[in-house]
């Protein structure tokens, strides 16, 4: 009963309306932007929205096959040899590259794929893109995956990552579980999805927004003490608070990922949600379809939620006004925003990594691991129990906070 | 039932609100009077549960509140001053709300609800939300809640305050309605609210209680120490800054005073039954007077 009313409380109130209503406008309108936005070339112009899209899908059908050595060795050898006609080789002072049918009947289709077959070639840090694949000898066959192997083994033994022979092996062996030959495909509304994570922030903070009068706004409305002189103010009352607090923000934040994920996937389409992270990123070292991760990160997400709830509610707790609850949260959420990483290791990088608006993002390719003893833990798992165990610390602290608070 | 503060004080840096104060409360009504800043707010807090003593210790029956819990919540009513509501919850939904805080199960919720809302007269306008209601409308939603749980321990903090004379009067009789085998705690510096359903009055001065008596034999500290005296019109300003004025009445061109004073204030001026105005006003002096200006007395 008390569940119930304290979840009224939330939703009753104007400003909830206001604060969701903006936020998932939002919400839709970043998340709809890569729709708005989408364009594909042709030959004869561009073709944008859902006809670009339909027009893309379509062009994936031929490349939609599993990645193998002798594909990859044979898409090199077509593309080197439109390269051995002049006529169909353009220079711009810097580097060839194909023009004419040559590049519309052969590159435009395949752009992407392209891209990532030469990746595997590039070495670490390194992103020439697919005009290097002409001078790639074949002699000794693609060996593509050797490739990727190769410069996964490089990027973990780059020494400016400073990485243990534990964190090495942890990420070798998780490298190694990719299975292979990649299956390839049509992928773009995950891709949209797996790059925007961070977008979600704003929904982050208004669950926060919404929820930071439950206790704060008691003291401030001075409802605080009829309620806390009744038999259950101090004990179940703080408990119904927590659990609609946590209800809302979980409910309203899902209907947000609803909006947020709904509309790439409807525009898009939900293909490729069995293939390997790979195809957007070879070096990717975790054996996921996109999918899995997007789940994955999702489910960090959700802890990262609970935790600013959890948050939200000591601040709450504590503070005369929800106004000040929001003062302190608020940079706490985005300060992180303007502080950008300048590597992998270290203190400085390995804590940003952990902060909120950090850890909403996937920055699966990265390699950030944290070593406790001989435990090795990715940024991921390191997310999820950090911010399950602040989840489990703040609840605690912010019942005892209305518990113990005083009415002056 | 026995309410006992023992030694109970309240210090807030360099103000001490509440100052030793003891006290044994068995069933009635007590008045609770005071000026502004006396400390009564402060006490009734501390009873209440919502603010911890400095030191000393509340207890009922003999255990403390802080051992009983919800024990003691559960004997308890409380309205406090000025206490808000939920803008965008009705009257009912506000009742039942406070009904489940107080832990009724939902029919006795229900059937309290109701009851109490038909008893302070917002029955008809029960689906109404609270932002909608008059002050007097929401000081009679509060004393219907504080009353939801039957509690044996009724604490109302100025349940008058801002309310006009009817408005008052309707209280006044909810209260003792309400107040039936129950120890009754009113706190309010207009006296006249007490003085007709109180069974004690306790006077609060500086975190003290200045004195604790039967509402009968309140005013026998002041038996002859309250004037009435008839003088010219011009004296009047002389008189207002000699002595402690309780009223003034014209009569033709003449001014009838009544004075607390220890002394006869003029060879002419004749002794009057006390009053509970005359002894609030005997204790509190100028303090009593500035609050006069600022409330209604009748």
């Amino acid at each position: 009963m008390l569940i119930k009313y304290e979840f009224l409380k939330i939703l009753r109130k104007k400003s909830t309306i206001i604060v969701m209503a903006a936020s998932l406008l939002l919400t839709a309108f970043l998340f709809g932007l890569p729709i708005l936005q989408y364009q594909t070339y042709i030959q004869d112009g561009v073709i944008k929205g859902s006809e670009g899209i339909a027009y893309t899908k379509d062009q994936y059908q031929d490349i939609s096959v599993p990645i193998t050595d002798e594909y990859v060795e044979k898409t090199i050898t077509e593309y080197q040899k439109l390269f051995e006609n002049p006529d169909n080789v353009g220079y711009d002072g810097n580097e060839k590259f194909l023009i004419g049918n040559a590049y519309w009947n052969f590159v435009a289709p395949r752009e992407k794929q392209l891209s990532m077959i030469a990746s595997a070639y590039d070495s670490p840090g390194e992103n020439s893109g697919f005009n290097k694949l002409p001078e790639l000898d074949l002699a000794n066959g693609a060996k593509f995956y050797q490739a990727r192997n190769e410069k996964v083994e490089s990027l973990l033994n780059t020494p400016s990552r400073e990485l243990s022979t534990q964190q090495k092996e942890y990420w070798s062996n998780m490298s190694s579980k990719v299975e292979t030959p990649l299956q390839y495909g049509y992928h773009e509304g995950w891709e949209i999805i797996m790059s925007s994570f961070e977008l979600l922030m704003f929904s982050l903070l208004s669950a926060c927004i919404v929820i930071a009068p439950v206790f704060s706004g008691e003291y401030q409305a001075g409802t605080d003490a009829v309620i806390l002189s009744g038999k259950y103010g101090k004990t179940k009352l703080v408990t119904a608070k927590i659990i609609s607090s946590m209800l809302f923000g979980v409910l309203a934040f899902t209907l947000h990922v609803i909006v947020a994920f709904g509309l790439p996937l409807a525009a898009f389409g939900a293909d490729g949600w069995n293939l390997p992270l790979q195809v957007a990123g070879l070096t990717i070292p975790y054996p996921f379809t996109f999918l899995q991760a997007t789940l994955i990160n999702l489910g960090v997400i959700y802890l990262v939620l609970l935790a600013m709830i959890g948050l939200t509610l000591l601040l709450s707790a504590k503070m005369k006004s929800p106004y000040l609850v929001l003062v302190v949260l608020v940079p706490v959420l985005f300060i992180p925003l303007f502080l950008s990483p300048n590597g992998t290791t270290g203190a400085y990088n390995l804590t940003l990594f952990l902060l909120p608006y950090r850890s909403v993002m996937p920055e699966i390719g990265k390699y950030v691991s944290y070593q406790i003893g001989g435990l090795v833990l990715d940024a991921l798992s390191m997310r999820a129990i950090l911010y399950a165990v602040l989840t489990a610390v703040m609840l605690p602290l912010a019942r005892l906070g209305f518990k113990k608070h005083q009415v002056a | 039932m026995q309410l006992q503060l023992k030694n109970l004080c309240k210090q807030y840096r360099t103000k001490c609100a509440v100052n030793h104060v003891n006290a044994s409360l068995s069933p009635g009504v007590y008045g609770l009077l005071g000026a502004n800043g006396a400390g009564k707010t402060t006490l009734m807090r501390m009873i209440c549960g919502v603010l911890k003593p400095s030191s000393g210790s509340i207890c009922l029956n003999g255990k403390s509140i802080e051992e009983l819990g919800e024990r003691y919540y559960s004997h308890l009513g409380y309205m406090p001053q000025d206490f808000g509501f939920y803008p965008d919850f009705t009257a009912r939904e506000f009742m039942l709300y406070m009904a489940a805080v107080k832990g009724l199960d939902v029919k006795t919720a229900k059937q309290r609800t109701e009851h109490l809302l038909h008893m302070v007269n917002l029955q008809d306008v029960a689906n109404k939300k609270v932002k909608s209601y008059s002050g007097g409308m929401k000081q009679r939603l509060g004393i219907a809640q504080a009353e939801l749980n039957h509690p044996s321990i009724l604490i109302l903090d100025e349940p008058t305050a801002g309310l006009d004379p009817k408005e008052r009067v309707r209280f006044r009789n909810l209260i003792s309605d309400f107040a039936k085998e129950k120890i009754v705690i009113l706190s309010t510096h207009i006296v006249s609210d007490v003085s007709y359903i109180a069974d004690y009055i306790l006077m609060m001065k500086s975190g003290q209680f200045l004195l604790g008596e039967p509402m009968e034999t309140v005013t026998d500290h002041i038996k002859g120490k309250v004037w009435e005296i008839l003088i010219d019109n011009r004296e009047v300003g002389e008189y207002s800054r000699d002595f402690s004025v309780v009223n003034l009445h014209h009569e033709n061109n003449m001014v009838r005073l009544r004075i607390v004073s220890d002394t006869a204030p003029a060879a002419d001026a004749v002794t009057v039954e006390p009053s509970l105005e005359d002894l609030f006003l005997y204790h509190f002096g100028e303090d009593a007077q500035s609050e006069r200006s600022d409330d209604y007395v009748d």
